[in-house]
C-alpha cells in the first residue's frame, strides 16, 4: 500500500442508544481501490460517512491527506469536502432542474470562477464519460447509467484526493452496473484515482485492490 | 449564490414559481389599488376647494333675516370683521387668505344672489375669469358686473345692459358659464368686493341682524400647507368662534360616504389583510418547495456547499421570486387603476356653501361636483410595493433557508 491518504482510527458512531460503528480502524493508500463489504445494516454506509466527513464520529479520528477532520465544524467539513473529496451515491442524487453539465459543475458553483471555465471543466469530464452530446439534458431525460456517469463526473470535477462511492451500481441493471464499474476501474488504473467503495455485492468487491469486510458495526479485515 | 442555478430553479419549477408569484402579486396589487383608491377619494374631496384655489373655506352662521327685503345675509354667512381677518392671516400654516361677500338681494321684482369678489386674489372666486363665456372679466376699480349665463338667459339680461340692484346700477361686462365654474360660492351676479361691501353697509335689514362695516366680509378662502390643514382649521374656530363653519377636504370626504373616504384605518386594515393572506400563500408555497428540496440541499452540502452558500442561494431565489411578484402586482394595479379611472364620483356641496335660498326655484336641490375618480399610483407607493415584496421575499427566504441549511447531509442521504 502506498502512503495512506485516508486513515480512520478507532471510530465509533452511536445514534441515541444504538451503536452503528464500533471501534473501526481503516487505512486507504494513495491511488488504492478499496471495497467495503458487508450485509445490509452492518454499518458500511455510516462508516463511509464518518471517513468522508459527512458525519462526525462519536469517538475516534479521521485523517484525510494528513488533515484531521474529526473535530471540524460543519462548514469546515463542507469546505474540506469541496476541495478533497468526491461522492458517488447509489441513487445518483442529481439536481432535477440542472442540466448534465450544470450538475457536473455543482461543486464549483460556490467558487468564484467564470461560468465558461466551469462549463469547460464539466464538458471535459462529460466527454470522458462519453456524454459530450448529453450536456444540456436534464436528469429526467437521461438513463440510469447516464445519470450515474454524470454523478461520477461531478465527483471528479474538483480533482479530489479520494472518491467515496456508496453502492454505485445499486440502482442499475447488471449490464449498466458493469459499465459503471468499468469506468471506475479505468479511472483508478489510468488516472490513479483513490476509491473507497461500499457494496454488498461480493463479486463487485472483488474488482477492487483490497476488500475490507464489516459485520455488526465492526471491521473484520 | 449562483444566478444560473437561481434562474433554472425558478423557470424549471415554473408551476410552483407561478403559484408563489401569483399569490403574492395579487396581494401586492390589492395593497396598491386600495391605497390608490383611498388617495383618489382624498384627492377628489380636495377638488371642490382646490378649484377655487383654497384648502379651507370659512363662514360664520348667524340669524335668519327678519324680512326678505333689500340686501341681507344668508343665515349661513354673517359678518367676519376686518380685525378677525388680520388674526386669521397670522395663524401658523396659513399661506394666503381670500375674501368674498355673499348677499341675497331682494328687489321688488327680482331676487339676486350676489357675490362680491376680489378680482385679482388667486385664493378665492377670481378663478371665474376662466369661465367668462361672453364679454370680459371684471377690471379692478370699476363698478361693473358679471352675470351668470343661465340667469341672464332667464331674465333676458344681455352683455352691455345695466343691472340695477339695491339702488345701484352696474354695466354687465361679462356672462359666466356656471355649469363649468366651481360649485362653491356661486351666485347670479358677481361684483367687485368694494361694491358689494357698500351695498351691505347701506342695508338696514342686514345691519339689524349682523352689524357690518365697509371692509368686513362673510366668506373666507384660506390656502394652507397640506399637513397644516387640520391645525389651521382648529385655530380658525379659536379666532372666529366654535360655531364657525370651517370646510376642509375632510368635510367633503365625510360627505362621500365611501369606505375608502371614511377611514384611512379601513384602507390600512384591508391592505394588511391582503398582504398577510398573500404572504401566507407565498410562504406556504415556498415552504413546500424548500421541504421538497431537503435531499437536494443535502447533496449541495455533501459536495461542499457551506451553510452560508445554501442560505444565500435560497434567499436569492426567494427575493427574485418576490421581486417578480412585486412587479407583476404593480402591473395588475396599474391596469386596475386605469379601469377605475373611468369611475365618476359625485361630491355633494353643502347648501351653505352654494347658497341658493331654499324658497327660490331649485333652492332645495343638492348640488354635486362631479368628476372622474383621479386614480393614479404615486411613484412612492409603487416603490413601496416593490420594496415590500423584496422584504417579504427576504424574510421568507431567510426564515426558510436558515432552517433548512442546518440539515446535515448524512441525515438526508443516509436512507437511500
Amino acid at each position: 500500500m502506498n502512503e495512506a491518504i485516508l486513515v480512520g482510527v478507532d471510530l465509533t458512531k452511536t445514534f441515541d442508544d444504538l451503536t452503528v460503528v464500533r471501534g473501526a480502524s481503516i487505512a486507504v493508500g494513495d491511488g488504492e481501490f478499496v471495497s467495503l463489504v458487508g450485509k445490509s445494516g452492518c454499518g458500511k454506509t455510516t462508516l463511509l460517512s464518518l471517513l468522508s466527513g459527512l458525519e462526525r464520529p462519536t469517538s475516534g479520528r479521521v485523517t484525510i491527506a494528513g488533515k484531521e477532520i474529526s473535530g471540524a465544524s460543519e462548514d469546515d467539513l463542507a469546505l474540506f469536502r469541496r476541495e478533497n473529496v468526491g461522492f458517488i451515491f447509489q441513487s445518483f442524487n442529481l439536481i432535477p432542474t440542472l442540466s448534465a453539465w450544470e450538475n457536473t459543475a455543482l461543486p464549483l458553483f460556490p467558487i468564484p470562477m467564470a461560468e465558461a471555465e466551469r462549463r469547460r471543466r464539466a464538458a471535459e469530464l462529460l466527454d470522458r464519460m462519453e456524454l459530450g452530446n448529453r450536456m444540456e439534458h436534464l436528469p429526467a431525460a437521461l438513463s440510469g447509467g447516464e445519470k450515474q456517469r454524470v454523478a461520477i463526473a461531478r465527483a471528479l470535477i474538483n480533482n479530489p484526493k479520494i472518491v467515496f462511492a456508496d453502492e454505485p451500481t445499486g440502482n442499475l441493471d447488471t449490464a449498466t452496473g458493469d459499465a459503471i464499474m468499468a469506468i471506475l476501474n479505468r479511472l483508478h488504473r489510468e488516472a490513479g484515482m483513490t476509491l473507497l467503495m461500499v457494496t454488498h455485492d461480493p463479486e463487485l468487491a472483488k474488482t477492487a485492490d483490497r476488500v475490507i469486510r464489516m459485520q455488526d458495526g465492526e471491521v473484520l479485515s | 449564490m449562483n444566478l444560473r442555478y437561481v434562474f433554472q430553479e425558478l423557470t424549471r419549477r415554473w408551476r410552483r414559481t407561478v403559484m408563489a408569484v401569483i399569490g403574492l402579486s395579487i396581494g401586492i396589487a390589492l395593497l396598491v389599488i386600495l391605497n390608490a383608491l383611498s388617495l383618489a377619494y382624498h384627492e377628489a374631496a380636495r377638488a371642490p376647494l382646490k378649484e377655487i384655489g383654497a384648502d379651507i373655506t370659512v363662514q360664520r352662521p348667524g340669524n335668519v333675516p327678519e324680512e326678505m327685503a333689500g340686501a341681507v345675509f344668508p343665515c349661513s354667512a354673517v359678518t367676519i370683521r376686518m380685525d378677525e381677518i388680520d388674526r386669521v392671516e397670522k395663524i401658523p400654516g396659513v399661506r394666503g387668505v381670500g375674501t368674498a361677500l355673499l348677499l341675497w338681494v331682494f328687489d321688488p321684482n327680482r331676487a339676486w344672489i350676489v357675490l362680491g369678489i376680489e378680482q385679482e386674489n388667486p385664493v378665492g372666486p377670481s378663478i371665474l375669469r376662466n369661465f367668462v363665456k361672453e364679454g370680459r372679466y371684471l377690471v379692478a376699480g370699476k363698478p361693473e358686473a358679471l352675470v351668470e349665463a343661465a340667469y341672464a338667459r332667464q331674465f333676458g339680461i344681455r352683455l352691455g345692459d345695466s343691472v340695477s340692484i339695491a339702488g345701484r346700477s352696474f354695466p354687465v361686462v361679462g356672462l359666466v358659464d356656471a355649469s363649468h365654474a366651481p360649485k362653491i360660492a356661486v351666485a347670479n351676479l358677481y361684483l367687485p368686493l368694494p361694491e358689494a361691501q357698500a351695498i351691505a353697509a347701506a342695508s338696514k335689514p342686514l345691519q339689524s341682524v349682523s352689524p357690518f362695516a365697509v371692509g368686513d366680509v362673510n366668506l373666507l378662502f384660506i390656502k394652507a400647507g397640506q399637513e397644516k390643514i387640520t391645525s389651521v382649521a382648529s385655530a380658525l374656530k379659536g379666532v372666529l368662534g366654535q360655531k364657525t363653519a370651517v370646510a376642509t377636504p375632510d368635510s367633503f370626504l365625510k360627505l362621500l360616504g365611501s369606505f375608502f373616504a371614511l377611514s384611512d384605518k379601513f384602507t390600512l386594515a384591508a391592505s394588511l389583510i391582503a398582504i398577510l393572506i398573500a404572504v401566507l400563500i407565498s410562504f406556504k408555497t415556498m415552504a413546500g418547495n424548500v421541504a421538497e428540496r431537503t435531499r437536494e440541499i443535502g447533496v449541495l452540502k455533501a459536495v461542499g456547499w457551506t451553510r452560508r452558500n445554501v442560505t444565500l442561494q435560497l434567499l436569492t431565489e426567494s427575493v427574485v421570486q418576490c421581486f417578480i411578484a412585486g412587479i407583476l402586482g404593480l402591473l395588475i394595479a396599474y391596469a386596475a387603476s386605469f379601469a377605475l379611472g373611468f369611475m365618476t364620483v359625485n361630491i355633494p356641496i353643502p347648501w351653505e356653501m352654494s347658497p341658493t335660498p331654499h324658497f327660490l326655484p331649485g333652492g332645495g336641490a343638492t348640488i354635486f361636483k362631479t368628476l372622474q375618480l383621479p386614480v393614479h399610483i404615486p411613484v412612492s407607493l409603487a416603490l413601496f410595493a416593490v420594496l415590500l415584496s423584496v422584504v417579504i421575499g427576504g424574510l421568507t427566504g431567510a426564515l426558510l433557508s436558515n432552517h433548512i441549511s442546518k440539515i446535515k447531509p448524512s441525515e438526508v442521504l443516509r436512507h437511500e
